[in-house]
């Protein structure tokens, strides 16, 4: 477990100044864009109200007030969460890859370590795990800062101020990394982990095939895909509409956990067996 | 005693090693010879489960490989098997960090043998540097056996004989020692055994001293003798 603790700090320490990279694009971003937004708005107010002689309630009623639902879906904020997803995306593959393309061939020493094989995938799988909760708390912090910011650019009677959940509940993209509830948080997260140890397993089995191994891969991820929603197809294809939603969500349950100790012991015997640097 | 009993690989189609098979000892430096794509690294790889065979067995000490073998044996690749990024004290704090078996001790009296420094980064260093750093990791491990995979690869005369050196003295002590080498010449009188692959299969396998004194040839006489047959 000790050497387990170390594995993934190591794994986190090799991403991480990439890592603070995008933690400074998301921080910068989302701030520049609450300040040029907020400033837009007041300028916005005050042509209206100093030049066109139009009253705070009739702009109002034409612009609505300022709140955090005209920064939410604006691309200040959208343009780098969807680079941190993208590049988290891509380094879920990379993560991988480096350790086998780059200049030293770094897998050597990661598979002749005196652990199970397997804790180099769970310190892999874990370390992602970690920089998305990372950049989430980080988003949850500069939530409050974002209001914080609109408190001191925009006026009283100009501001609409949301709550956490409100910020959250503005798009629904958001949502997604931003669960509404703890089901919900297990759901999205567990979910998120199957597709990691997917990806980690196809990724195994063209290391370990190369060329055939790419064929493997897409099979792979193919039948992953089809175990997973197989009780919803035989549901709404089969057995029409038979099972409560409940029972579906049990019924998911059980694929999603099949899925995931199918890819762990796949890379379990692919780590061991078959692995080829 | 390390054990390689028939073994047979192929990668796609084309077979690499065809029924190898030898035995390395505790205390013996054992060399694998033969020209580039016999095979030598495959059985490298092979020993340390780094490529699976098709067939046979590999022991060592009696045991198939696990987890805990990596405590009694280890591997020194071609290349280092350490991040660019990493100074020498990084890599060594790594290799503390996970093996019970390291001798932070050995590792200072090696840094100093070799003379390097620990605040060197591994990118900048020169390659018979690189290599002294990747044989250092491996020699400050306290295991049985060592496999080397071209020490002496592409590395200046001075390098080349500092690292040699090492064969000679107690670094080496009486640990088993797998060695593949092109640079016959340096280490000649220092090993123990020899096995000469070619496409694929041990075409002969000796002790250097016993041939030495009953055929009166040395391993470079047997190399020409079996090479040019």
């Amino acid at each position: 477990m000790k050497r387990f603790g170390k594995l993934v700090h190591f794994e986190f320490n090799r991403f991480f100044k990439i890592y603070l990279v995008l933690i400074g694009i998301t921080i910068l971003s989302q701030i520049i864009g609450i300040i040029v937004e907020s400033t837009n708005y007041i300028n916005l107010a005050n042509k209206s109200m100093y030049e066109d002689h139009v009253s705070l309630k009739q702009f109002i009623e034409e612009n609505g007030m300022m709140s955090f639902a005209h920064i939410g879906p604006s691309l200040w904020l959208l343009a780098p969460i969807a680079i941190v997803a993208v590049s988290l995306l891509f380094y879920m593959i990379f993560i991988w890859y480096r350790d086998w393309l780059g200049k030293n061939t770094f897998i050597y020493r990661l598979l002749m370590l005196p652990t199970n094989r397997i804790s180099v995938f769970a310190a892999k799988a874990t370390t992602i795990l970690l920089y998305t909760f990372g950049m989430i708390a980080i988003q949850l912090v500069l939530f409050q800062v974002d209001a914080q910011l609109l408190k001191w650019i925009v006026p009283d009677e100009f501001r609409f101020d949301m709550t956490t959940r409100e910020m959250i509940q503005t798009f629904d993209f958001i949502g997604l990394v931003f669960p509404y509830s703890f089901t919900e948080f297990i759901i999205h997260y567990g979910l998120g982990m199957i597709v990691v140890s997917v990806v980690f397993t196809m990724i195994l089995l063209e290391r370990s095939f190369r060329l055939k191994g790419i064929l493997f891969a897409v099979l792979y991820g193919a039948a992953a895909v089809l175990v997973f929603i197989l009780p919803i197809l035989l549901n709404y294809l089969v057995f029409n509409e038979y099972l409560y939603p409940g029972e579906l969500i049990i019924a998911e349950i059980i694929t999603a956990f099949i899925v995931l100790v199918s890819s762990i012991w796949t890379s379990h015997y692919l780590l061991n067996k078959k692995i080829r640097v | 005693m390390i054990e390689v009993k028939d073994v047979y690989k192929k990668f796609g189609r084309k077979p690499v090693l065809k029924g190898v098979s030898f035995t390395a000892e505790k205390g013996k430096i054992t060399a694998l010879i033969g020209i580039n794509g016999v095979g030598k690294t495959t059985i490298m790889n092979a020993i340390m489960a780094l490529t699976p065979i098709n067939k046979g067995e590999i022991l060592i000490n009696g045991e198939k490989l696990h987890k805990g073998s990596f405590e009694k044996i280890t591997f020194i690749p071609d290349a280092i098997t350490m991040l660019p990024s990493m100074k020498i004290k990084d890599a060594m704090q790594f290799m503390d960090d996970f093996y019970d078996s390291w001798n932070q001790e050995r590792a200072n009296e090696l840094l100093s043998f070799f003379r390097l420094k620990e605040s060197d980064k591994i990118a900048d260093l020169s390659k018979g540097n690189t290599a002294k750093v990747n044989l250092l990791l491996g020699l400050a491990l306290d295991v049985d056996f060592l496999l080397m995979d071209e020490p002496f690869s592409g590395i200046d005369i001075f390098s080349r004989e500092q690292i040699a050196e090492v064969f000679t003295s107690h670094l080496i002590e009486d640990r088993g020692v797998i060695i593949t080498t092109h640079e016959i010449n340096d280490i000649e009188h220092l090993l123990d055994k020899v096995v000469l692959l070619d496409n694929g299969v041990v075409l002969k396998e000796f002790n250097t001293e016993e041939m030495r004194e009953k055929e009166g040839k040395s391993v470079i006489d047997v190399m020409r003798e079996v090479y040019r047959s």
